[in-house]
């Protein structure tokens, strides 16, 4: 361990004087809020002192995120939440209005839809925040340990007050804003995990004052006396100041003694600390973000609807108030008129007449504003998502056992109208898993594998492929998927090139970083490495026989197996002479190594196009053929790197070495010169073979991608990984080909690196700008020239995050669109979570297109939040993502079944739902805007007030939410199979002005026959008893037409009809005779105009009714049914089309298909059909993506500095932490 | 050193540390017990059986043609019935002014001295079997007005107890001596002509019984219920009332009541209940009391028979011819398009995505 010391004080001295030399400020990439002002004065707090601070009253720690209490609910949750709608206002006013004299209509008629509206509304909202509170309690009543009397007790969090002495163990969580006194760790340094705050992942290092370091027993605690000054509560997160008094002595207080609520403690065992800020002052809670909430496209375009209805509810009110003013005559002597008239029949001042007449319109129209339309979508969005969504079979994974989960139910029938998709790489379609796939050694091919994207190929050509079995004996591992006997086993002996595979296995065992951890036996022994390729590659040599166990700073042991002879197994030791790093433009590691016997030998692995520069001259049959390899590799997905190797004479790098520890001790430009001194020694190399491995994409990434783009959906990946990683992942999920014309827009050019080199920051923005606008333009011109003709290329678009920046200037921003919006596929990487969200709402507001976004990792947080929908990978670790997401899924594939099966579904279905609700309302307000004609435009209510009031919410309420919920056009296999019918959604064929329009078309039309028909066939007497009926019985008449025929168009806009919807239908048109049956059949004792009194008997015992309910109902519904015919006819939709493709066949589950995968395929078969697919042209691409990103952090962390970090590092899953996390899960 | 420690929080986070992770370790045991998996059933998987109908031109025709089949009868069958109602209709309020009152009828009509009784000759054209029924048509008559629908008092019909209920019947509710029973402007305007009739000089009995329907006559008018204060006002508007007959009785009050629902409408006056011969001529005497001409609407005497669809009303039997024709001629159209210009059922090429070159949006 002394060795080590010294590489960590060297790597730390580095990091301190780069530090200093860049002066850069603590990353802050995710801004929560606006910081407030602070308030100028402070607060002192005595440690360990409650009587002390009883004074100040500070507050509680105990949390409440309730809307309301008891007292509040009702006030607040009326006048916040539902007389924000306009709709719910409207019909308070009309209620209001409907008990003044002024109303044709008793207060009950909109009394009682409103009051059955907001108490469901209510209910619901009670139930939310019921939840909510339970959840604070059980935050409230975690327990943690508090200093008492000597001794640690666990008190629940809400009884923690400001001063106490906490204890906080290894992941737990701060209960409360901390001072950090002493750690477990020496030196008095903690790790946290700031996720919940900032959705930064990885660690954080905070250290504690010296002065305080020994209070880490109880005992000792418990002498802790200090008194504290401190700024107020404040929501800056990344600010503190305050000073510890102790013994008389002021001690500063930075935030890095600071720890905040909502972070959690990691690699520590535990730390003891004196709590600052307390509940809600904490800085969490004080930035208590709110989440926006997102209303869908629909809904949104509903309001347009609504306030067309208010259009037409307002000229249909001038009209009958123009007219009313124009009626009232004295001449109608029986109207009473003559003698003292109130204001709104005076026939001397007409226009007081017609504005009176109006409000009495008002409120006889109203039932022109579907006002159960918002609690019947809520409620049907609410099953959907709850019932639907959350319990789909096909969306559960069964792995990590979970199910998807909407979070919100606002959103459902977005879902079917998605247009973007902007997805997150790491974690989302990659598990963040790289396995050891395949190799080229000597020329030769090895590994027996097919990779997801060949699979796809595969599938897309129509051949069933078979799992390839693998032999029993092979070895499989967690980053080590690799099957071929040939190299197995020392069988290596026997290749024809047995020492190019020694070579091959000792440089993966030798070149590298990795820090080996636990038992030094193959199977208990953990990699840790930076990236973690680096982990599969030395896990490779460990199956190889070449089991690395042990590193020292100067020495790494080798386990190495069937070198001399099969089956022995020696140790040997190598020296590390020398390691040069990676980075991102040498793109190569070596190791100058030494054998035991004295050998030298650089090892160096990178990507092919550096290792080739550098290759030795010769051998051009293997180079070819490796090339070729390469490219193989590359098409299919695979992350390659090039391993060479070099002989080194003693004298020639003794030389060297002088000229590396020069450059390495220098103070000015060390990076620049390293970089040069080892391009001393990097060259005459001899290649050995080239590694693919592979970035295990999640399962079914590619087919769901082949799936979406079918969909007409545009998948952007947005990714902080390397340009190269992320092109290599585009491939490998199909987003990329060879056919398609890509756009690289890079910020890695000569050119740019030239000018970052001066280091004239305002020079660099200037001249990136100008580059970054040339390129666009150039790109742009030539994606016009493609996209103008007709079967061009695709495009593709990549794009990394330093040129991104600028090209979202505004500036700028219109050309990115045009280009982008033009590409079927774009890849962002090295972007930060800021650039991701900007992009997000670059697509949404600047193409008003609708956008997911799809992420599992904190970085994706604020792209989550950007979208129209965002959808969180659950199920891993970290919750952050799905904290802020609408949607949570456990796999990328899910995609398929939440976007083409349910969101199509809600879509059609809240289509249907809405335009259904304006068609029944709009007419049954007409047969009354009618009957307004005929009765001097006094607004004289034709219908009953029960009759209106009980409309909306009884007799046509329950059909319309049995098709927002059952209504399938087509099965959800066959919303699968054609994908494409998911762009009916996409064009929002369903929802248009159009549809809307005809939709009234018709109700006006049925609404003149309703009122027609009835009134004119009721005008002679009625049956044999030549009595004659009154208005009552007209209007009862006429409303039994409107119940019967709107309910029966609602099955004719059913595409698939269960038993539920004759229940419902049935349902509400006997509703509707069981309430006249008893309604007009009683009298009532309070005061009520007996109008319809026995009005049902008298219809119904007259021929004229059962011929009118036939005659009626058939002739309104005749125009439209006329019109589904002819449309389906002549201009049928794509799912009409579908129907029929497979109408004869039975509603099939979807499950089934689901698990028939593959035939019959031997695996010779399988690998011979696997390299047939691969591309045969010459592609380019060869899959270079070794992925180191936060090299150095990543050292750092580990011997505990904080290193500055890069955009990109946030992006970074360190493999390190995801282990025990999985583990705990499992 | 810290390499150690990591390897110590691998395992104590493995053990469950303290505080919240303590509680995820907890529900994450819980699920082991039981799987978060969502149990299979018809409605959460939207698996529900259900019939799929589908508009084939098939059913279209069908549908069309089976409309049409019923229809037609239908219609033919009411308008028959319509046919065999023998109705006369007589306007006789412009007749019915003298003619020296022509241009001011108003003046005739509001006069208490001008003679109001007027003689009409009606030719009946077929046999008109008894039950003839009696019915007079007012035109341009809003008894669905606002102001005057609501003018009434059904508590104060109803019952003696609530005789002075009468706040819903403003301009008519009370007068000096009390509520006006029955109040409101309804009652108020009650209509009253009347009319004798004869033939050859003989007088036709008129029967004003049971022309209200028995629900109003029984529940919604008191027998205890006598007109009080009725018409006692400054200006009459109508009929007067016997106020020694009980409101259930008063069936001419009855039907004026039951207000209609459109500005033209006929009301019952009274049955003939002997069959008048065809070519009969009838001699009508008309009280022409009523006041129309101020708003200018007709008068019309109508005497009609019925039959089971009741009066005069070629509307339905029209309707239903009209809508069955319709329907045959629409069946016959689609199976013309059908032949014409056919569409294979379920046929790919007509998706859209493989009638317009992919990629583009169309």
């Amino acid at each position: 361990m002394s060795g080590w010391d010294r590489v960590r004080s060297s790597t730390r001295s580095q990091q301190d004087r780069s530090q200093n030399s860049t002066q850069r400020a603590p990353s802050r990439t995710v801004t929560l809020g606006r910081v407030q002002p602070q308030a100028p004065s402070f607060r002192t707090i005595y440690c360990n002192d409650r009587e002390a601070n009883y004074a100040h009253r500070f507050k509680g720690n105990s949390i409440s995120t309730t809307k309301y209490n008891f007292f509040t609910f009702l006030p607040k949750g009326l006048y916040e939440q539902q007389f924000r709608r306009v709709a719910n206002l409207y019909f308070l006013m009309v209620s209001i209005l409907s008990a003044t004299p002024y109303s044709p209509v008793h207060p009950v008629t909109n009394v009682v839809p409103l009051s059955l509206v907001l108490l469901v509304s209510l209910v619901k909202e009670a139930f939310e925040d019921w939840k909510r509170f339970q959840n604070d309690m059980a935050i409230n009543n975690t327990l943690v340990d508090v200093l008492q009397d000597q001794r640690w007790e666990s008190i629940p969090w809400k009884r923690l007050q400001v001063g106490d002495i906490v204890r906080v163990k290894q992941d737990g969580f701060f209960p409360a804003d901390v001072l950090l006194l002493a750690s477990s760790n020496p030196d008095g340094v903690c790790y946290i995990e700031t996720a919940n705050l900032d959705g930064e992942t990885n660690l954080k290092i905070r250290k504690a004052l010296e002065r305080t370091w020994d209070y880490l027993t109880p005992e000792k605690a418990c002498e802790f006396k200090g008194e504290m000054q401190c700024e107020q509560p404040n929501n800056s997160l990344y600010t503190f100041t305050g000073n510890l008094v102790m013994d008389n002595q002021t001690l500063p207080l930075s935030p890095n003694q600071i720890l905040l609520r909502g972070c959690s403690l990691k690699n520590t065992e535990f730390i003891v600390g004196a709590v600052i800020f307390s509940g809600h002052e904490t800085k969490v809670m004080m930035n208590s973000m709110n989440v926006p909430s997102k209303r869908s496209t629909l809904e949104r375009k509903l309001d347009k609807l609504i306030l067309t209805l208010f259009g037409t509810l307002f000229t249909m009110c001038l009209i009958g108030a123009i007219g009313s003013g124009v009626f009232i005559d004295r001449k109608y002597y029986f109207l009473g008129l003559s003698k003292s008239v109130e204001d709104q029949f005076n026939p001397n001042n007409r226009f007081l007449v017609a504005l009176l007449t109006m409000l009495t319109l008002l409120t006889l129209y109203s039932t022109i504003i579907p006002i159960s339309l918002y609690v019947s979508i809520e409620m049907i969005k609410f099953i959907q998502s709850t019932q639907f969504i959350n319990k789909d079979l096909n969306m559960y994974h069964a792995e990590t056992d979970t199910p998807a989960l909407a979070r919100t139910s606002n959103l459902n029938e977005e879902l079917g109208q998605v247009e973007y998709i902007f997805s997150d790489k790491t974690g989302t379609l990659t598990r963040n898993l790289m396995e050891f796939f395949k190799c080229s050694i000597g020329g030769e091919i090895y590994g027996t594998g097919m990779t997801e994207i060949e699979r796809g190929v595969a599938e897309r050509k129509g051949i069933k492929i078979q799992e390839v079995q693998t032999s029993t004996n092979s070895i499989h591992e967690k980053g080590f998927n690799f099957d071929d006997v040939r190299l197995m086993r020392g069988a290596w002996r026997n290749e024809h090139n047995p020492d190019a595979c020694k070579e091959f296995f000792r440089c993966l065992a030798i070149c590298h970083t990795v820090l080996p951890e636990g038992d030094e036996s193959p199977e208990k022994i953990k990699y840790q490495a930076a990236s973690p390729d680096e982990a599969a590659l030395v896990l490779a040599a460990k199956n190889f026989g070449f089991f690395f166990y042990r590193r020292t700073p100067t020495m790494i042991y080798v386990r190495e197996s069937h070198v001399e002879r099969m089956g022995k197994i020696q140790d040997v030791s190598y020296e590390i002479l020398n390691v040069l790093e990676f980075n991102s433009t040498r793109k190569r590691q070596s190791v100058v190594c030494r054998y035991p016997d004295g050998r030298l030998v650089l090892y160096c692995k990178g990507a092919d196009t550096v290792i080739y520069e550098r290759l030795v001259g010769g051998g051009d049959d293997l180079k070819k053929v490796t090339r070729e390899h390469l490219e193989q590799f590359g098409s299919a997905g695979l992350r390659t790197l090039c391993l060479a190797y070099k002989d080194l004479a003693p004298d020639m790098y003794e030389s060297w070495n002088e000229k590396f520890i020069q450059a390495k001790s220098s103070l000015r430009d060390r990076e620049k010169k390293l970089d040069e001194v080892a391009e001393l020694i990097e060259k005459d190399l001899v290649l050995i073979g080239a590694t693919a491995i592979e970035d295990k994409l999640q399962e079914g990434v590619p087919n769901c991608i082949e799936t979406l783009s079918r969909a007409g959906i545009k998948i952007w990946v947005l990714t902080g990984d390397k340009m190269e990683t992320a092109i290599n992942i585009a491939y490998a999920c199909n987003l990329l080909n060879n056919e398609m014309k890509q756009f690289i827009i890079s910020s890695d050019t000569d050119a740019i690196r030239a000018v970052e080199e001066r280091g004239d920051q305002v020079e660099i923005a200037r001249f990136i700008k100008e580059e970054v606008k040339k390129q666009l333009k150039k790109c742009l011109d030539e994606a016009q020239q493609y996209f103008n003709t007709v079967s061009g290329p695709k495009l593709a678009l990549i794009i990394d995050g330093k040129c991104l920046m600028y090209a979202l200037d505004p500036s700028l921003r219109i050309m990115l669109l045009t280009l982008s919006l033009n590409c079927s596929s774009v890849v962002c990487c090295r972007v930060s979570p800021l650039q991701k969200a900007q992009v997000t709402s670059l697509v949404k507001k600047g193409a008003r297109k609708i956008t997911l976004s799809i992420g599992d990792g904190a970085n994706d947080v604020s792209m989550i939040q950007a979208a129209h929908i965002g959808v969180g990978i659950s199920g891993l670790e970290g919750m952050q993502a799905v904290m802020a997401s609408d949607f949570a899924i456990a796999q990328f594939r899910f995609l398929t079944d939440l976007l083409l099966v349910h969101g199509r579904w809600s879509y059609l279905r809240l289509c249907k739902v809405v335009t259904y609700f304006f068609y029944k309302n709009l007419t049954f307000t007409l047969t009354q805007f009618w009957f307004t004609f005929n009765t001097g435009f006094s607004g004289q209510r034709f219908y009953d007030d029960w009759f209106q009031s009980l409309y909306n919410v009884i007799f046509t309420a329950l059909p319309v939410i049995i098709v927002g919920l059952f209504d399938k056009d087509v099965s959800s296999s066959l919303s699968k199979k054609y994908p494409e019918l998911y762009k009916e959604g996409i064009r929002n064929m369903f929802f248009k002005w159009r549809v809307v329009a005809i939709w009234a078309f018709f109700a006006v039309y049925q609404s003149l026959v309703f009122y027609h028909f009835v009134t004119v066939s009721s005008s002679t007497s009625q049956g044999s008893s030549g009595k004659m009926f009154g208005l009552w019985d007209v209007s009862t008449m006429a409303f039994t037409c409107v119940v019967v025929t709107v309910n029966l168009r609602l099955l004719m806009i059913c595409n698939s009809i269960t038993r539920w919807h004759y229940i419902s239908v049935g349902g509400s048109i006997l509703a509707w005779f069981l309430f006249i049956f008893l309604y007009s059949g009683i009298m009532t004792p309070y005061d009520r105009q007996e109008n319809v009194f026995w009005v049902i008997y008298v219809l119904m015992s007259t021929f004229y009714f059962y011929i009118t309910l036939l005659l009626v109902p058939v002739a309104a519904l005749l125009g439209d049914f006329l019109y589904q015919g002819v449309q389906r006819w002549f201009f049928p939709y794509d799912y009409q089309i579908v129907q029929e493709i497979h109408k004869d066949e039975a509603d099939d589950t979807g499950r089934t298909d689901l698990l028939e995968i593959g035939s019959q395929l031997t695996p010779d078969e399988a690998r011979s059909f696997a390299i047939s697919q691969l591309p045969r042209e010459i592609s380019k691409h060869t899959g270079f993506a070794f992925d180191s990103p936060g090299y150095e952090s990543f050292f750092a962390s580990q011997l505990g500095i904080y290193a500055p970090q890069k955009a990109w590092d946030v992006a970074r899953r360190a493999s390190m932490k995801s282990k025990p996390k999985t583990n705990k899960k499992n | 050193m810290e390499m150690d420690t990591n390897g110590a929080g691998t395992s104590s986070a493995a053990a469950g540390g303290g505080g919240v992770s303590t509680s995820t370790s907890d529900s994450s045991s819980a699920a082991k017990r039981n799987s978060k998996k969502p149990k299979y059933s018809r409605f959460t998987q939207q698996e529900l059986p259900a019939c799929k109908p589908i508009l084939t031109p098939g059913l279209v025709i069908t549908t069309f043609t089976i409309i049409g089949i019923i229809f037609i009868p239908i219609g033919l069958v009411s308008l028959s019935a319509s046919e065999h109602v023998v109705e006369i209709v007589d306007r006789y309020d412009e007749g019915c002014v003298p003619p020296n009152y022509s241009k001011n009828k108003l003046a005739y009509i509001q006069s208490s001295l001008t003679n109001k009784s007027c003689t009409r000759t009606l030719n009946v054209p077929k046999l008109m079997k008894s039950p003839v029924f009696i019915y007079y048509q007012l035109d341009n008559f809003y008894q669905n007005h606002r102001r005057y629908v609501k003018s009434r008092s059904d508590k104060q019909l109803r019952s003696k107890a609530y005789e002075r209920d009468t706040k819903s019947c403003d301009p008519e509710g009370f007068v000096l001596d009390g509520p006006i029973v029955p109040c409101g402007l309804i009652a108020w305007s009650l209509f009253n002509d009347t009319y004798g009739f004869s033939v050859k000089s003989k007088m036709l009995e008129v029967n004003k019984k049971n022309i209200a329907w028995d629900s109003d006559k029984e529940h919604k008018f008191g027998s205890d219920v006598y007109p009080k204060n009725f018409q006692s006002g400054g200006l009459i508007g109508g009929a007067k009332l016997n106020s020694s007959i009980p409101l259930s009785e008063q069936e001419d009050l009855i039907v004026w009541m039951r207000t209609a629902a459109l500005p033209t409408f006929r009301k019952l006056y009274g049955r003939i209940e002997e069959d008048l011969q065809a070519n009969e001529q009838i001699t009508v005497v008309i009280q022409n009391n009523y006041n129309t001409y101020s708003f200018g609407g007709k008068k019309k005497l109508v005497l009609s028979t019925t039959s089971w669809i009741g009066g005069k009303n070629d509307f339905l039997g029209i309707a239903y011819i009209t809508v069955g024709g319709l329907c045959l001629f629409l069946a016959v159209s689609f199976i013309l398009l059908y032949v014409i210009k056919p569409r294979p059922l379920g046929d790919p090429s007509y998706l859209s995505w493989n009638r317009s070159p992919s990629g583009h949006p169309n």
